[in-house]
């Protein structure tokens, strides 16, 4: 049985706009939890409230109501207690300092945790070996590129030897070899370290890659909570391309919109194409009784592979709402 | 221990920037020089020719005191509006041992390193006034860190604000000036001041360094004064600094604006 090391438990957070003094409903009784040696893909559309549930789950944003619990300390009521067990990559590229080297930006982070540079010498060549930036351990960090910025940011984390660690949007503005190198460390310390990760980030890529499990929010809701792979596997399954020989008529068409209203019609030269989400497996029966009733010739039957950037598109958009599950 | 810890990360990393700002940390220094040198000038050529050593006594170990003040209290508001730019002030509030402890680290380090250079300035401004104060280090010393203790509270009070308000940097401008006119004022003008923070440590360090007293020599009422201002400014600073904290997070404050 897996044991949940953060519980989100019914989080609201609203904000007051400066201008108009509107009253914003960021985060709108969230909760799920994430257990021990998981890798957590937090996921949704800008303004969705990813960044508001991140920081309250670090602490450095008090909720209205609601509660984060981490390794089963409160983090309201013992936040400092609590900030032991986490550490976090903040959205951006200034969780560092940029006058101080590489190293001395480990060792003041690490300080202000109550470590000593003799306590956490060895780690830091460790970590530095690790992320690929002994060379660079004598250099100021505004000389560093992104992308050594970046890296040097999740060391700083991991370097707080603490059992989970956050990390906002990690491969933001990142080339895409230095994206794929960091994709590669985060696997290399899931495996290797066993930690606790939760990731939000607008690469798709990065969280089928590296995420088991995904809460999408949005609009300060969680809309899914489900495994990748599940989620996957759900959108595959009622994702068709059927090439039909020659092409359908205005009525025909119109016909297949009124039962489908997702299909998409795209017509060739000789053949044409229908492009079909089900909401549900069985619907692809009633699809062929109208094209075997309209006598409507089929070439071929092919299963759309679906990548999650298309899955995650699927659910903020509202498109699946009643078959999604919160199934974790 | 633990404590310590973050105190010597702190100071290290003071250390670092002062070298590595060097050319601003030299600067800082000559711009003071030079202010006090104005204002030696205006003493020797226009003051009362009479009462002109107290004077030009009285100007440095005010003028020590206010560039004491100025990076006790003043910079610790800076260091934040800095922090909260550049991003890390979330970063240090994911510390376990709090933001106060750092920031209190802070104004400790920033201290420590800032005050050999206010040493060497004291010697400079009395060998170019050509007036030696009595600088009786064991008589000096209790009163100084009663008096940093109060400043420190300060220190934690502006911090708080600066943490919520970050634009306050027209505030700490107007600051140093409200700091000049507390080390400034004696305290047989205004005996009231004694309660401000530091403004009675300042007068009594005055009394060694310019009247040769002693420690011994202060009424027991003056060194109650000087303990119980220590406890209740750094009290008071430490209380706000934890209320602005818990308002900032509350509002989402920490991160950059």
């Amino acid at each position: 049985m897996t044991t949940p090391i953060i519980e989100v438990q019914n989080l609201k957070k609203s904000y007051k706009k400066r201008k108009t003094k509107e009253w914003i409903t960021a985060v709108n009784d969230i909760s799920f939890t994430v257990n021990k040696g998981e890798i957590l893909g937090l996921l949704g559309p800008n303004g969705a409230g990813k960044t508001t549930t991140i920081k309250m789950i670090c602490g450095l944003v008090r909720p209205d109501s609601g509660s984060v619990s981490i390794s089963g300390i409160d983090n309201q009521q013992k936040r400092l207690q609590a900030q032991e067990h986490i550490s976090a990559v903040l959205e951006g590229n200034r969780n560092l300092y940029w006058r101080l080297t590489v190293r001395e930006n480990m060792e003041y982070f690490a300080g202000n945790r109550g470590k000593s540079r003799k306590e956490v010498a060895s780690r830091i060549d460790e970590l530095l070996q690790q992320f690929r930036l002994k060379d660079k351990e004598n250099e100021m960090v505004n000389r560093l590129s992104r992308g050594m910025q970046q890296k040097l940011a999740i060391a700083v984390a991991m370097l707080a030897g603490s059992d989970v660690i956050l990390l906002d949007e990690p491969t933001l503005g990142l080339d895409i070899e230095t994206g794929y190198e960091v994709r590669e460390l985060l696997r290399e310390i899931v495996r290797n370290e066993q930690k606790t990760i939760i990731i939000t980030s607008h690469d798709m890529d990065v969280i089928q890659d590296l995420c088991e499990r995904t809460v999408i929010i949005n609009n300060g809701k969680v809309v899914t909570n489900d495994r990748v792979e599940n989620l996957l596997k759900l959108f595959e399954v009622r994702a068709y391309a059927i090439k039909l020989e020659g092409h359908l008529s205005e009525e025909q068409h119109q016909l297949l919109l009124e039962k489908f209203p997702l299909l998409e019609y795209k017509p060739d030269t000789v053949h044409s194409i229908l492009e079909v989400d089900l909401t549900q497996s069985q619907d692809i029966y009633e699809l062929f009784d109208i094209l075997k009733l309209e006598q409507i010739p089929v070439d071929t039957i092919d299963r759309k592979t679906i990548n999650f950037e298309q899955v995650f598109l699927k659910i903020v958009n509202g498109r699946d709402k009643v078959a999604v599950s919160q199934r974790a | 221990m633990q404590f310590l810890n973050v105190l010597n990360a702190n100071i290290r990393r003071e250390y670092i920037l002062l070298k590595r700002y060097l050319p601003n940390t030299i600067a800082m220094l000559i711009t003071f020089y030079v202010l006090f040198l104005g204002m030696f000038a205006g003493i020797s050529l226009i003051g009362d020719p009479s009462t002109q050593d107290t004077n030009i006594q009285y100007v440095i170990v005010n003028y020590i005191f206010w560039f004491l003040a100025m990076v006790v209290v003043n910079d610790i508001g800076w260091q934040i509006t800095n922090e909260a730019t550049q991003g890390t002030l979330e970063q240090l509030g994911m510390s376990p041992m709090g933001i106060w402890k750092i920031m209190l680290s802070r104004l400790l380090s920033t201290t420590l390193i800032e005050f050999i250079i206010i040493i060497g300035l004291l010697y400079l401004s009395m060998f170019t006034a050509g007036q030696w104060l009595n600088v009786d280090v064991l008589s000096i010393l209790p009163i100084l860190i009663l008096t940093l203790i109060s400043m420190f509270g300060l220190g934690l009070i502006i911090a708080g604000f600066t943490m919520i308000l970050k634009q306050i940097q027209a505030f700490l401008q107007i600051l140093q000036f409200l700091l000049a006119g507390l080390t400034f004022v004696p305290l047989s003008v205004a005996p009231f001041l004694a309660f401000f923070p530091f403004v009675k440590g300042i007068d009594m360090v005055r009394g060694i360094m310019i009247n040769g007293m002693t420690l011994s020599q202060f009424a027991l009422a003056d060194i109650l004064i000087l303990v119980f201002n220590a406890v209740f400014y750094f009290g008071i600073g430490l209380f706000v600094f934890l209320r602005c904290e818990r308002f900032a997070m509350q509002k989402g404050l920490l991160a950059h604006y």
